[in-house]
């Protein structure tokens, strides 16, 4: 198992420069997640943890030794591609038994580790197919076994659900985490999908053309985003955010006014739908639009700041459209940023308007 | 448990942090051997090819008095060999792009004054003599003194009017008919399509040249044999069947439901394929337009067999004795001549070569 | 109002009406194609069978109808085996160094260095291909022209301490028109075999070296398996096109010194052209038509018949 860091990490192709200086430090047997829209770095990121390419600067350590130039090959990682990347033309255990190969591994023992690996992901009786005759969740798991066969010191994950359909990537959320949990090795997930990420990993790294945004657990990003894109790319439905500007102790934003405490200036007030509730006191709207989810309900609501989205519980809606209603909130849940740097204010709140 | 055994199995292996550096050290000296060996190998077995192909130009350009000179050849060796090693190394080492700009000028900039420099001096047009003087062969003679037996030369713009009118009439005639045909084996259902589609692709892979012994008794027969009208009757034919099997992978590209649409709009299926469906293979219709000039331009063994007057004479024929006649005489002319016939070609396939993959499956030349 | 006597007519005008075009598009369409292709390919080969019945020669005419050119080409023709052995020679040679092995090295040499380079070499190995024949031949006729000035004496005597001026064509002339063909012969499985590598999703090739796949192992395990298909693609394709052609032999060594580089599709023509025996020619020629049309059967596995037979969508003509 391996400590991970990246000091100052460049990377660029060509003139274009995707990464402009990275600092992470991944501890041994960590569960980790790269998280943020696509192009923001984090597959750049984690295939330069493969080697498969190389820093243009700064220093990639593994326990504390600089591996830059260090093959793909030497590095031990295991790594399951977003397309599984399964070789065509050999079958499922040959496709396992293929990275035993390389390591001089005696016959009998890369058949047992072949079999040991494959019935760890339920695949034992898969052997003899080709990837061609598997569904996507089987090949999915064939890739993990191909990865974890060789005891790697690194599992890289690059956005392995997405190909996936709905229900399958349920059950290999619980898989793979508990498979973590089962082997303790260190484990960088890349995903794009905030439920992956907050469901699966220890620590999320959220980043943004190719910056760290936060680093953080999932209830950190999700409680105390440290920006407006982390506020804004946590949580679905999507935070409410509205600018306003602060005086006296008030943020006015369009018509609506908000008492606000520790904080001035511009600003921009976060409100999650699952925060806010439908009552009698609050900011008053009219309902635009009802969106049932199954057990929870979203409520699109005109206000005077615009539209604002109310997520409440339950299945079935207790109001109708074109209803007058007032929204409320607690003042604990709410998020101040400064609109100027993006940046949360720590302690800042807005209370409901009187 | 599985999971126990595979973690079991594990520790003893990764006791080798230690060896880090020295993985490090040796991935660089992989990688740097592996590019060093790559591209001393890609320029070790093209330089054969490039070195007569250079030869001919310096010839043509340069060579006085009719000796094979090489020593032009060497001296504008020497000078491109460092500046293309200068370039790679300038691309190779630069660290941004403006850089590398700037190296690339300095290089080609000390490039070109070498050049002027050591081969300036040598470069003259006298070889293409051919271009203005139709007697050119006399004049070369008188030359060297020998006057006798000169070969009568048409003119060489005759030669080239020639191949033009054969590459292109062929070319038309091709692009024509193979279109009406793969359209309608492409978007028509009619009986006996599929046997039809069945006999395209064995004679889109048949040799053509195993029927040069009947060919030649036909045409003798029917009075075609040495006349350009049946040369380019045959070469037709015998491009047909590839250039209908590549049209009609680019008609079956074609999506039908802007064929239905002008269909619904009033169009009869004629005016449909001309007015949507062809503007859509325009592609295709270049590419197989280029490759049958091509083709027409270089055809040497058909023309050689069929045509016989030196009047017919195309430009492979043209070249062909030229090179047979002068050869031993004039180096240079011959060069001349070669350079002015190779240069179309080279050009053409420049022009076409994205489609080069299409045409080489299936193409037989070679 | 319409009765329905005049819906019947209109029904059965627009019948008639579109058997009619159908007919007309027929001509139109297929007519110019089906009428050169009888002309100029069922045509010759019913030529070809019949006169090779024949003791047609140099005169051009018929005086009688034998079985004789048979008997020649199974038992009198001595040369014939000569010439048999030679082609499989010239064939198979050219195919197995350069078609084949040799694409497939420069295919895989140019497609592991950056792209501009690649196609930088990949050019070059073309310029033979992109030159018409008289010439390229012209260049390697000068090139091991027996005399000092020959491109390659020139090399070997100056960088090399030769003495005497080789004369390739009378001393080495078998392996001159292999290597000749060869260079040509190496660009097409390289266009082929280049394309086909492209088309390995890159990602197998870092699985591969995640797994600990070095250089050669990554040619051998992901390369290789997809290039099965292509590979047998060029070498049926390539074993018909050797077989028939003799351009180049023609121009570079006019089958000699003597017979030396006559192959037997060279022997045909040289039978037929240089010695006149026209009805000799013709039997001769049959065994490569049968030949061609057999290799071009074979063709047929490579092609998606589904797709090629694929039923149009548009019913009305």
């Amino acid at each position: 198992m391996a400590k991970i860091e990246f000091r100052n990490v460049v990377k660029r192709f060509g003139a274009v420069e995707v990464i402009p200086d990275l600092n992470l430090v991944i501890e041994d047997g960590e569960f980790v997640a790269l998280l943020g829209p696509s192009g923001c770095g984090k597959s750049t990121s984690l295939f330069m943890l493969a080697g498969i390419y190389v820093p243009s600067g700064g220093e990639l350590l593994f326990d504390g030794h600089v591996v830059n130039e260090v093959e793909t090959r030497d590095r031990n990682v295991g790594v399951v591609f977003q397309s599984y990347a399964l070789y065509p033309h050999m079958s499922v255990r040959d496709n396992i038994l293929f990275p035993l190969r390389f390591k001089k591994t005696p016959r009998d023992e890369a058949l047992a580790r072949v079999t040991a690996a494959a019935d760890l992901v339920r695949v034992a009786e898969l052997l003899d197919r080709r990837p061609s005759e598997l569904s996507g969740g089987q090949q999915q798991r064939v890739a993990l076994a191909r990865a974890l066969v060789k005891e790697p010191q690194l599992l890289l994950l690059d956005e392995p659900l997405s190909n996936l359909d709905a229900s399958l990537r349920l059950s290999m959320r619980t898989e793979i985490k508990s498979l973590h949990a089962q082997l303790g090795v260190t484990t960088v997930l890349v995903t794009h999908d905030q439920i992956e990420a907050t469901t699966m990993a220890d620590r999320i790294i959220c980043m943004r053309a190719g910056r760290i945004e936060q680093v953080g657990t999932p209830d950190d990003l999700y409680l105390r985003p440290s920006s407006l894109f982390v506020a804004g790319f946590i949580g679905s439905p999507p935070i409410n955010l509205v600018a306003g500007e602060a005086e006296d102790g008030m943020v006015t934003v369009n018509g609506a006014r908000f008492p606000v405490e520790g904080a001035s200036g511009s600003l921009t007030v976060g409100l999650r739908p699952e925060h806010l509730r439908i009552g009698d006191t609050g900011f008053a709207g009219r309902i635009a639009q009802i969106e049932p989810m199954g057990r929870e309900i979203l409520y699109v609501v005109e206000t005077g700041m615009g539209a604002v989205r109310v997520l409440e519980q339950g299945s079935s809606a207790g109001h109708s459209t074109g209803e007058q209603v007032k929204i409320g909130f607690l003042s604990e849940n709410s998020l101040v940023f400064e609109t100027e740097r993006q940046k949360l204010i720590a302690g800042a709140h807005v209370r409901e308007p009187v | 448990m599985a999971a126990q055994a595979i973690n079991t199995a594990s520790t003893a292996a990764f006791d080798r942090a230690a060896d880090w550096d020295a993985l490090a050290v040796r991935a660089r000296a992989v990688r740097r051997t592996k590019a060093v060996v790559l591209y001393a190998f890609l320029i070790a077995v093209s330089l054969p090819i490039i070195l007569p192909y250079f030869w001919l130009v310096t010839i043509a350009f340069s060579a006085r008095a009719g000796v094979a000179e090489t020593a032009v050849l060497w001296r504008s060796m020497a000078v491109i060999m460092p500046v293309v090693v200068a370039f790679w190394l300038t691309v190779a080492l630069a660290q941004s792009r403006r850089q590398s700009w700037i190296g690339i000028a300095a290089v080609a900039a000390i490039g070109v004054f070498a050049f002027a420099l050591l081969v300036g001096p040598d470069l003259h047009l006298g070889n293409f003599i051919f271009l203005w003087e139709p007697d050119f062969a006399s004049v070369v003679r008188s030359r060297i003194g020998e006057v006798k037996g000169a070969v009568q030369f048409p003119n060489v713009w005759h030669a080239f009017a020639n191949s033009i009118l054969i590459a292109g009439a062929q070319t038309a005639i091709v692009v024509t008919v193979a279109s009406l045909a793969a359209y309608y084996l492409s978007r028509f259902q009619f009986p006996g399509r599929s046997s039809m589609l069945r006999s395209l692709l064995v004679l889109h892979a048949f040799p053509v040249l195993t029927l040069i012994v009947p060919m030649f008794l036909m045409l003798y027969w029917i009075g075609l044999l040495d006349t350009l009208f049946g040369v380019i009757l045959v070469l037709v034919a015998f491009e047909l069947p590839f250039a209908i099997f590549i049209m009609k992978g680019f008609f079956d590209a074609v999506p039908w439901d802007i064929e239905m649409s002008a269909l619904t709009d009033g169009a009869s299926r004629r005016q449909a394929f001309v007015s949507v469906v062809l503007p859509q293979v325009r592609n295709g219709i270049l590419a197989i337009a280029v490759f049958t000039f091509i083709r027409g331009w270089e055809e040497y063994i058909f023309v050689f067999t069929f045509l016989i007057r030196n009047s017919n004479w195309t430009m492979s024929l043209y070249m062909y004795w030229v090179r047979d006649d002068v050869m031993g005489v004039d180096y240079g002319v011959v060069s001349a001549v070669g350079v002015f016939y190779l240069v179309p070609s080279l050009i053409l396939y420049m022009a076409a070569q994205r489609y080069l993959m299409q045409m080489s499956i299936g193409g037989v030349k070679g | 109002m319409t009765t329905i006597a005049d819906e019947l007519t209109i029904e059965r005008r627009g019948h008639a009406g579109s058997v009619a075009r159908r007919r007309t598009n027929f001509v139109i369409f297929l007519g110019p194609a089906i009428i050169l292709t009888v002309l100029f390919f069922v045509v010759p080969v019913v030529i070809d069978v019949a006169v090779s019945f024949t003791d047609l020669s140099r005169s051009l005419r018929i005086s009688e109808f034998t079985t004789e050119q048979y008997e020649k080409v199974f038992r009198t023709d001595r040369r014939l085996s000569q010439v048999i052995g030679l082609t499989f020679i010239y064939v198979f040679g050219t195919l197995a160094i350069f078609n084949v092995t040799f694409g497939l090295i420069l295919a895989v040499a140019t497609t592991a260095i950056r792209n501009a380079s690649g196609s930088f070499f990949r050019g070059v190995w073309l310029l033979p291909r992109m030159s018409p024949s008289v010439l390229y031949i012209l260049l390697w006729l000068w090139a091991v022209s027996p005399t000092e000035a020959g491109l390659i004496n020139q090399v070997l005597m100056q960088a090399f301490g030769l003495d005497a001026p080789l004369d390739l064509l009378t001393s080495a002339p078998i392996a001159l028109i292999i290597i000749s063909n060869g260079f040509i012969g190496a660009s097409m499985g390289m266009i082929i075999f280049t394309a086909a590598i492209r088309s390995i999703p890159e990602h197998l090739y870092h699985a591969a070296a995640v797994d600990g796949a070095g250089t050669f192992a990554k040619i051998r395990f992901i390369t290789l398996p997809a290039l099965r298909w292509p590979i047998s693609f060029v070498t049926i394709y390539q074993t018909l096109s050797l077989l028939v052609s003799f351009e180049y032999i023609l121009l570079l060594t006019k089958g000699g010194p003597f017979y030396d580089t006559t192959v037997y599709a060279l022997y045909v023509y040289r039978r037929a052209f240089e010695s006149g025996q026209y009805g000799y020619g013709a039997a001769l020629a049959l065994f490569l038509i049968v030949i061609g049309v057999v290799v071009a059967l074979l063709g047929w596995r490579f092609f998606d018949m589904e797709r090629l037979l694929q039923r149009p969508r548009i019913e009305v003509h």
